[in-house]
C-alpha cells in the first residue's frame, strides 16, 4: 500500500471530516491505555524494594527465580494448548454453520456466543460446581457405583482446558466462519468436477482457502489465553498456574509494584512478539479489524 | 459483508474487555477476612493493671478516658469513609462501632468493602485519598509501609489497653481472629483431629486438605507445628524443614484465595479438613448449617488492624474514631455478630459468642505471627513457596 504522505489536515478538500470522530477514542485510548502503559514500563525499571544503582535490577530478579521461568513457560503451554482446543472444536462448527441453511446457522451463532451473556467468574464457578470431587459428576457416578473413588476432573489441566476453551471458542469460530463464507462454493464444485473426491476437494481447496479465518483465529485465541488468571486458579492445579496470577499477588498482596510491572512488562513484550512473528504470515488486520478484503 | 465487518469489530471489542477482566478479576486474599498477628507473646486475656499516666500527659490522659464514653462531637457534616472486607465481616462492625459512634457524635459514614493493600497504595501514590479509616490485615501497617500511613495518635489511643505487640507506629489492632484447623465431621469417621501433625497424617484422615493460597498466610508455620517445632521457637523459620513437611501432603492440598472459598471447601467436605479463618469456620457450621468444627490447638492468633491513609483531609476525626473504637467499653462489640474477639485486654466479649472466640482459646500450644520477619522476609517467602508449590 503506497504511503499517504504530504495530506494537509486542514482545508484541503480531501480532508475527510468524519475523521474527528477517531479523536475522543484515540484521546481515551491515549489517556487510559498508553499513558499507563507506559508508567508501568517505566517502574519495571525505577521502583525497586531497595535503592540499586542497576535499572535492571527488577528483570534480574525475575530471570533468577526458576518459579517465574517455569511459570511463565506454563503460561505459553496453555495458551498453545487451549488454540489447539478450541481450532479443534471451532474449525468443525464454523464449517457446519456454513452448510447449513441460514436460520440454522444463526442459531448455531448464538449457541456459540451464549457464554458471553454472564461473567466469566460465574462460568467458572459453575465449572467447578460440575468438575470437583463433590460436584455434580462425581456425585452421580459415585451414587450409580460406576466408579469408588471421584474421578480427578477439577485442579488438572483438563479443568483448565475446559473452563478456557468455553471462553475462547467463540473468537476462533467467528473468523473461521467469515472465512468460509466467502469462499465460493463453485470452486469446490469444480473440483468435484474435475474428479476430487470429496475429501480431497475440501482438503486441495476448500482448507487452503479457509486457513486465513484459521491463523487469524489461532492468533486471537492465543494472545487472550495468555492473560488468563481466574481460571487456572480455580479450576487448575498449581502446576498450571499462569503469569498473571504471579501479578496479581505481586500487585495486590506484597505490594511489590516493581516487580509486578517486570512480569507484566516480560509479558506484554512476549505476546507483541507473538504477533510480530504472526504478522509475517497473517494479516493483523483480518484479525483484529476489518476481514473485508481490500 | 458490511454487517460482518461490524460484528467483527464488536468481537474484537469484547475480546479486549474479556482480556482485560481474566486479568483483574478475583478476590484479593490479602485480606478477604483478614490475615494475621505478631512476634510478642500477647497475653490475650487477664487484665492489665490500669495505666497511671505521666503528670504531664495529663490532659491526654483525661481526653482518653471521655472519648471511650463521650467522644466529641464532629463538625457539622463531617464524613469518614471506612474501608473494610465487606460481607458479614463488615456488617458486625458497623452494627458494633460505626452506627454506634455515627450516632454519638453525629459523623456520617461512608463505606467501602474492598479493602486492599493496593488500593492505599494506589490513593497515596496519586494523591487521591479517599479513604480515612482502613481495615487491614497483618501483613500491612509496619515500618516497611511508613510512606504509605499516617503515625497513629497516641495520646488518643490507649496503647497499653492493647493486646502486647498489637499496637504499633502505623497500626492498631482492632479484632482478634485465629487461623486454625476446621475439619469436617464427615470426612473424619468420628476422630477428632488433635492438630497440625493429623492434618500431615493423610493415612490416619484420608481426604483433601484445604489451604490458604498465600506464601505468609501460615502454610510454613502449621507445616513447622505440625513437624514438631514448638509454637514459640516457629521464627526465623525453617524454610527447607517447612517445605519437606509440605512435600509429603503436596498432592492432597487444595489451595483457596479467598474466605467465601474455603468456607465452602470445607462445608462441601470437598476437603476434610482446612487451615481457615475461625470466622469462616464458625459461619461454615451456624450459617451454612454443616458439620464442621474447629480445633483450637496449634491455633495462630492474629488480627486485622486499623491504619489511616497518609494524607488524608479527616485525619483528627479518624484518630478519634479508632481510639473510640479501641477502647474497653466499645472493642468487644462487633463479637455479638461475629466471632471474631477484642484487642484490647480489658473489653469485655460477648458472652454468647465468647467461646468462640481465638482469644478465649489461647493455651501452650497457641502461636502468633512474627509480622516483623515475615514482611522482612516476604521475598525470600514467596520465591521458596512459589519454587515449592509451581514445581
Amino acid at each position: 500500500m503506497p504511503r499517504i504522505t504530504g495530506r494537509r489536515v486542514s482545508g484541503g478538500p480531501s480532508f475527510n471530516r468524519w475523521a474527528l470522530l477517531a479523536v475522543p477514542p484515540i484521546v481515551f485510548l491515549v489517556a487510559f491505555f498508553l499513558v499507563p502503559l507506559i508508567v508501568v514500563s517505566l517502574r519495571s525499571v525505577t521502583d525497586f524494594p531497595k535503592p540499586t544503582g542497576d535499572a535492571l535490577a527488577n528483570y534480574s530478579r525475575f530471570f533468577a527465580s526458576a518459579a517465574n521461568l517455569r511459570v511463565l513457560g506454563n503460561t505459553f503451554w496453555v495458551a498453545a494448548l487451549s488454540t489447539v482446543i478450541c481450532l479443534a472444536l471451532g474449525y468443525p462448527y464454523a464449517y457446519l454453520m456454513n452448510i447449513v441453511r441460514p436460520r440454522l446457522a444463526g442459531l448455531l451463532l448464538i449457541a456459540v456466543l451464549l457464554p458471553f451473556w454472564s461473567s466469566l467468574l460465574v462460568r467458572t464457578y459453575a465449572w467447578q460446581v460440575i468438575l470437583r470431587d463433590t460436584g455434580i459428576i462425581n456425585t452421580f457416578l459415585l451414587d450409580a457405583k460406576v466408579i469408588e473413588e471421584p474421578l480427578q476432573l477439577i485442579r488438572t489441566t483438563l479443568g483448565v482446558m475446559l473452563g478456557m476453551s468455553q471462553v475462547l471458542l467463540p473468537f476462533m469460530v467467528l473468523p473461521i466462519y467469515a472465512v468460509m463464507r466467502r469462499i465460493d462454493p463453485e470452486y469446490t464444485r469444480a473440483a468435484a468436477n474435475l474428479g476430487a473426491p470429496p475429501f480431497a476437494a475440501f482438503r486441495r481447496v476448500f482448507l487452503p482457502l479457509s486457513l486465513p479465518g484459521v491463523l487469524a483465529g489461532s492468533l486471537l485465541v492465543f494472545v487472550l489465553a495468555l492473560g488468563f488468571y481466574i481460571t487456572p486458579a480455580l479450576l487448575g492445579s498449581p502446576k498450571d498456574t499462569m503469569i498473571s496470577q504471579f501479578i496479581a499477588s505481586a500487585i495486590q498482596q506484597r505490594l511489590d509494584w516493581g516487580i509486578g510491572s517486570t512480569m507484566a512488562v516480560i509479558l506484554m513484550g512476549l505476546t507483541l512478539a507473538v504477533l510480530l512473528a504472526a504478522s509475517r504470515v497473517v494479516r493483523l488486520r483480518d484479525v483484529f479489524g476489518s476481514l473485508e478484503e481490500s | 459483508m458490511t454487517i460482518w465487518r461490524h460484528s467483527f469489530l464488536l468481537v474484537a471489542a469484547s475480546a479486549l474487555l474479556v482480556g482485560a477482566c481474566s486479568g483483574g478479576a478475583g478476590a484479593s486474599p490479602g485480606g478477604a477476612a483478614a490475615t494475621g498477628g505478631t512476634s510478642a507473646s500477647a497475653a490475650p486475656t487477664g487484665a492489665a493493671p490500669e495505666s497511671v499516666a505521666p503528670a504531664s500527659a495529663d490532659p491526654a490522659a483525661s481526653s482518653a478516658a471521655d472519648i471511650c464514653t463521650n467522644p466529641p462531637k464532629a463538625p457539622e457534616g463531617a464524613a469518614l469513609t471506612f474501608s473494610s472486607y465487606g460481607g458479614a465481616y463488615q456488617e458486625a462492625q458497623r452494627k458494633g462501632w460505626l452506627e454506634p459512634y455515627a450516632a454519638l457524635t453525629g459523623v456520617k459514614f461512608q463505606e467501602s468493602e474492598d479493602s486492599s493493600n493496593a488500593t492505599i497504595k494506589a490513593q497515596v501514590e496519586s494523591g487521591q485519598v479517599t479513604w480515612d479509616i482502613v481495615d487491614v490485615g497483618n501483613d500491612f501497617g509496619l515500618d516497611a509501609n511508613a510512606d504509605l500511613l499516617e503515625p497513629l495518635d497516641y495520646t488518643k489511643i490507649k496503647k497499653d489497653e492493647i493486646l502486647d505487640g498489637f499496637a504499633g507506629t502505623y497500626r492498631v489492632a482492632d479484632i482478634t481472629y485465629g487461623v486454625v484447623l476446621a475439619y469436617n465431621t464427615d470426612k473424619t469417621g468420628g476422630q477428632v483431629p488433635q492438630g497440625w501433625a493429623d492434618y500431615f497424617d493423610t493415612a490416619k484422615f484420608p481426604g483433601k486438605r484445604g489451604m490458604y493460597d498465600y506464601s505468609a498466610g501460615g502454610i510454613f508455620e502449621v507445616a513447622l507445628m505440625a513437624d514438631g517445632v514448638a509454637p514459640k521457637d516457629l521464627y526465623p523459620l525453617d524454610i527447607p524443614r517447612a517445605v519437606k513437611k509440605l512435600d509429603t501432603i503436596k498432592e492432597d492440598l487444595v489451595f483457596w484465595g479467598s474466605g467465601a472459598e474455603s468456607q465452602d471447601l470445607i462445608g462441601k467436605g470437598e476437603v476434610a479438613m482446612s487451615l481457615i479463618w475461625n470466622g469462616r469456620a464458625y459461619s461454615a457450621k451456624n450459617i451454612d448449617k454443616k458439620p464442621v468444627e474447629i480445633q483450637w490447638k496449634g491455633q495462630i492468633v492474629t488480627s486485622d488492624y486499623f491504619v489511616v491513609p497518609k494524607g488524608t483531609p479527616n485525619k483528627d476525626l479518624a484518630m478519634d474514631f479508632i481510639a473510640w473504637a479501641t477502647c474497653k467499653e466499645n472493642n468487644g462489640a462487633p463479637s455479638k455478630y461475629i466471632p471474631y474477639g477484642p484487642t484490647n485486654k480489658n473489653a469485655p466479649a460477648d458472652p454468647a459468642n465468647a467461646a468462640q472466640l481465638s482469644v478465649s482459646n489461647v493455651d501452650e500450644s497457641t502461636a502468633y505471627f512474627d509480622d516483623v520477619w515475615v514482611v522482612e522476609n516476604a521475598q525470600l517467602l514467596e520465591d521458596a513457596y512459589q519454587e515449592w508449590k509451581t514445581k
